[in-house]
């Protein structure tokens, strides 16, 4: 396996938080919301009625889920301090499995953002690919680019390493995004069609909708499990959907999600492969078992929060101080705080 | 340790699982700019709570209840970060005093810096030389938790009312037979009410042999070695066991008072002349019948005798152990409850008659299990007026509930051994020199042998201490049938 990414990805952490060195920095616990830049009003989308009904199938697969978080620790008079960390679960002979991968710490300013990203870009894509058109996000957009960057690294590992099996994304085959480059998610859903392992992308939240309503509010009345096609799905340059995009009820909770399958596969095949991820996972208000593993594992909790807090003070001196929040302190009561701003 | 909070007399402590306490443990909190420091007792050790370790214990069980392997890649060594905040802990402690300018106070009306205090264990020696629990007559009660010895005053057991008490088995009489032969060492006058036979022989060691205090030793077995002449006895103290012991009714103790009297004066004190004169009593059929019954008690018990030689001389005892030190055994094993009572009646007559003129300085009286043999009305009397006569006595129980309330509002110390049960829990936190919250859960959790200190004795510093070994023969161990069967 190349881990050149997260040896980077170390030394990049690392270099990052010796330039915080004995400097304040104040507290800060908001998570990062992954921009969801994917689902633009399409034309002509339509939604099939007529469920394809699915069958259980119970045949031993290995089903693979990727996952990565980001939290915000806090912020210094530079910049910001963040964390990522991703995990992948398999199930495997009817038991879960994981590998976490982190956390990483980073120190990001103005000045170092381009490095970073940048150098964390070449450890991995850059042997393929021209780098002359890497150039950094903004601060704020940072830690979601840097988590971004991680779960592509983890889901082509997936892909490598897995064979007919069933690799579960989390978000949609959306690319052509500035953190997902169309040759990027090519060369992932390549690789694992190459291992004969077939992406099923879910998607907790879609803005795709039909007549004003959301694809995923559209039930027919039939027995779960089942998939809804959907066609006319035609995104605008320069974003490229990779996948043909499903409605799947999976279970008989009334929660139904956009799953993107890699559009070249083909559709018996498609249908198969569903049919096994619900004979062999398990589900939690219709969504798999693996996949909502892999978040839980990769999301960071308060105690991690002051740990990594504990952490940098003690490995690199950080004073912590708690700045008084403006809002609280201008608006009395009546200032829920900078999230709910 | 950081300080968390203050609440009365409550203060909580973040401890970081490299820095160890435990209950029991005495920290101190030092405010260098105000200029002094809270000396607070831990009484409980909770986790700390820490946001988000609900969710950390919750994500590695997935539905199916089993953990989840897996494996985490931890470059940058967060995890032992995350252990270190997981594991940290809140100290409950409750603030004992305040140290300012050398000198202890027992305020707790101020509050130290939160961001500036220090805060460290204060080891137990150091807190004894800062209560000055020190003294001339010394007691090595036993070791503490940081291996450094509990040493008390015997002064502070003077003139004092203490209490023993902890579950079956935990080493309560051990611990008074400690504070009697430490007594008896300083040269103390004491008296033992023995239920189970146990004190009998302190005089030997462990091995069999004569110790220090096998002179100053003398057990006492009622009707065996120990008889009182009928002749000899004070009106006062037949009438305290003819109304106390026997239930004597007041009508025929009048009519008993009459014929003592007028065998007295005859110089005709005997129990046949005693036996006889009720016998011809010219009388209410049911005064003769209660008289002749409370006599066949007394001449059952096998206590009374009408041959001086046979009897004991207990006034003789008391003053020999009031000049040279020594402690009279009552040994009431082989004794009914009627026999009991009336030889406990006895010998508190005789006791208070002697202190009351002077003839004995003052005396410890340990008592076992009073409740067996005590009457009512003696409870009031001993932690009253005794006291003030020079009987200071140590109860020893295993069932608090049966020490009145009022006893434990008074008592001075207190040696509290393990108690799980609440109710009992609750009895002993009754007393006035211990708050209930340091009674409940620190003896709840104390081991065997290890005893709570409380009261004077510790300047009201709570002390938990394992009780040290007595090279004594004790026998207080219980008889097992399957003793050497394992």
């Amino acid at each position: 396996m190349d881990t050149t990414l997260p040896q980077r990805f170390l030394e990049q952490s690392i270099h990052s938080l010796k330039q915080v060195n004995h400097q304040i920095f104040q507290l800060n616990q908001q998570p990062f919301q992954q921009q969801n830049t994917y689902d633009q009003e399409p034309t002509n989308l339509q939604l099939n009625r007529t469920p394809i009904q699915l069958k259980s199938n119970h045949q031993e697969t290995t089903i693979a889920a990727i996952d990565t978080s980001t939290i915000k620790i806090g912020e210094t008079s530079t910049g910001l301090i963040v964390a990522i960390r991703g995990a992948t679960v398999w199930k495997q002979d009817r038991a879960y499995r994981y590998t976490r991968l982190g956390p990483f710490i980073f120190h990001i300013t103005e000045d170092n953002k381009k490095e970073v990203y940048n150098t964390l870009e070449r450890a991995y894509f850059t042997n393929r690919y021209e780098t002359s058109h890497f150039y950094a996000p903004s601060l704020l957009q940072m830690p979601t680019r840097l988590a971004s960057l991680l779960e592509r690294w983890l889901q082509t590992m997936i892909a490598k390493t897995v064979t007919n099996g069933l690799i579960l994304l989390d978000g949609s085959l959306t690319s052509g995004t500035i953190d997902t480059p169309v040759y990027r998610l090519k060369e992932i859903l390549d690789l694992a069609r190459k291992n004969q392992n077939i992406v099923l992308a879910f998607s907790k939240m879609t803005m795709l909708r039909i007549n004003g309503y959301l694809i995923t509010d559209q039930l027919p009345s039939s027995d779960p499990p089942y998939l809804l096609e959907t066609s006319g799905l035609r995104p605008k340059p320069p974003t490229v959907i990779l996948g043909d995009v499903y409605v799947a009820r999976l279970g008989r909770s009334s929660y139904a999600f956009r799953l993107d399958i890699d559009k070249e596969i083909q559709t018996q095949k498609r249908v198969e492969a569903v049919e096994k991820l619900v004979g062999n996972d398990l589900y939690n208000q219709n969504y798999p078992e693996t996949l909502r593993l892999s978040h839980i594992l990769c999301t960071f909790t308060a105690n991690e929060v002051l740990a990594m807090q504990h952490f940098i003070t003690h490995k690199h001196g950080i004073r912590i101080i708690n700045r008084p929040d403006m809002h609280r302190l201008l608006f009395g009561p009546f200032g829920k705080g900078e999230t709910y701003a | 340790m950081k300080l968390y909070k203050k609440e009365g007399n409550i203060i909580q402590v973040l401890c970081f699982p490299t820095e160890n306490a435990e209950k029991g443990d005495y920290l101190m909190i030092e405010d260098t700019e105000a200029g002094k420091a809270l000396i607070a007792q831990v009484i409980d050790v909770q986790f700390a709570a820490i946001p988000g370790v609900l969710e950390e214990l919750l994500r590695t069980l997935p539905d199916g209840g089993e953990p989840i392997q897996g494996e985490d890649i931890d470059p940058m060594e967060i995890a032992p970060h995350i252990t270190y905040i997981q594991d940290a802990s809140l100290l409950i402690c409750k603030i004992r005093a305040t140290f300012q300018n050398e000198l202890l106070s027992p305020s707790s009306s101020w509050l130290p810096s939160r961001s500036q205090s220090l805060i460290k264990k204060l080891s137990i020696p150091l807190l004894l030389r800062l209560a000055k629990v020190e003294g001339k007559l010394p007691i090595i009660l036993g070791g503490t938790k940081d291996a450094s010895l509990l040493t008390i005053d015997a002064s502070a057991i003077d003139g004092t009312l203490n209490i023993i008490t902890g579950k079956k088995g935990c080493g309560k009489s051990h611990l008074s037979k400690l504070l009697m032969v430490s007594l008896l060492g300083y040269g103390a006058a004491v008296v033992v009410f023995d239920l189970n036979g146990e004190y009998s022989s302190l005089g030997l060691s462990a091995d069999g042999k004569r110790n220090m205090y096998f002179d100053k030793i003398h057990a006492l077995a009622p009707s065996q070695n120990f008889k009182v002449a009928v002749s000899q006895l004070h009106l006062n103290v037949i009438m305290g066991i003819l109304v106390h012991a026997l239930h004597l009714p007041g009508t025929s103790a009048r009519e008993f008072r009459r014929i003592w009297k007028q065998l007295k004066e005859k110089d005709n004190l005997s129990l046949s002349s005693l036996g006889e004169a009720i016998r011809n009593l010219n009388c209410n059929q049911h005064v003769r019948d209660a008289l002749s019954s409370r006599y066949h008690s007394l001449v059952n018990s096998g206590f009374f005798t009408d041959r001086p030689a046979e009897a004991t001389l207990l006034e003789e005892c008391l003053l020999k152990a009031n000049d040279e030190g020594g402690a009279i055994i009552i040994n009431l094993k082989n004794t009914s409850t009627i026999d009991r009572q009336i030889v406990v009646e006895y010998v508190l007559g005789k006791l208070v008659d002697s202190l009351s003129s002077w003839k004995l300085k003052a005396a410890f009286l340990f008592a076992e299990e009073a409740h067996l043999y005590l009457r009512e009305t003696y409870w009031d009397d001993i932690v009253t007026r005794m006291r003030h006569f020079g009987l200071f006595t140590t109860f020893v129980t295993n069932q608090p509930d049966t020490i009145r309330e009022n006893i434990y509002r008074q008592a001075d110390n207190i040696f509290l051994f393990n108690f799980t049960n609440e109710h009992d829990l609750d009895v002993v936190s009754r007393a006035a020199r211990v708050d209930a919250e340091t009674v409940r859960s620190i003896a709840r959790d104390l081991p065997p042998h290890h005893c709570l200190t409380l009261g004077r004795v510790v300047h009201d510093f709570p002390i938990v201490a394992r009780v040290r070994t007595l090279d004594l023969k004790t026998m207080g161990e219980t008889r097992l049938f399957f003793k050497n069967m394992n």
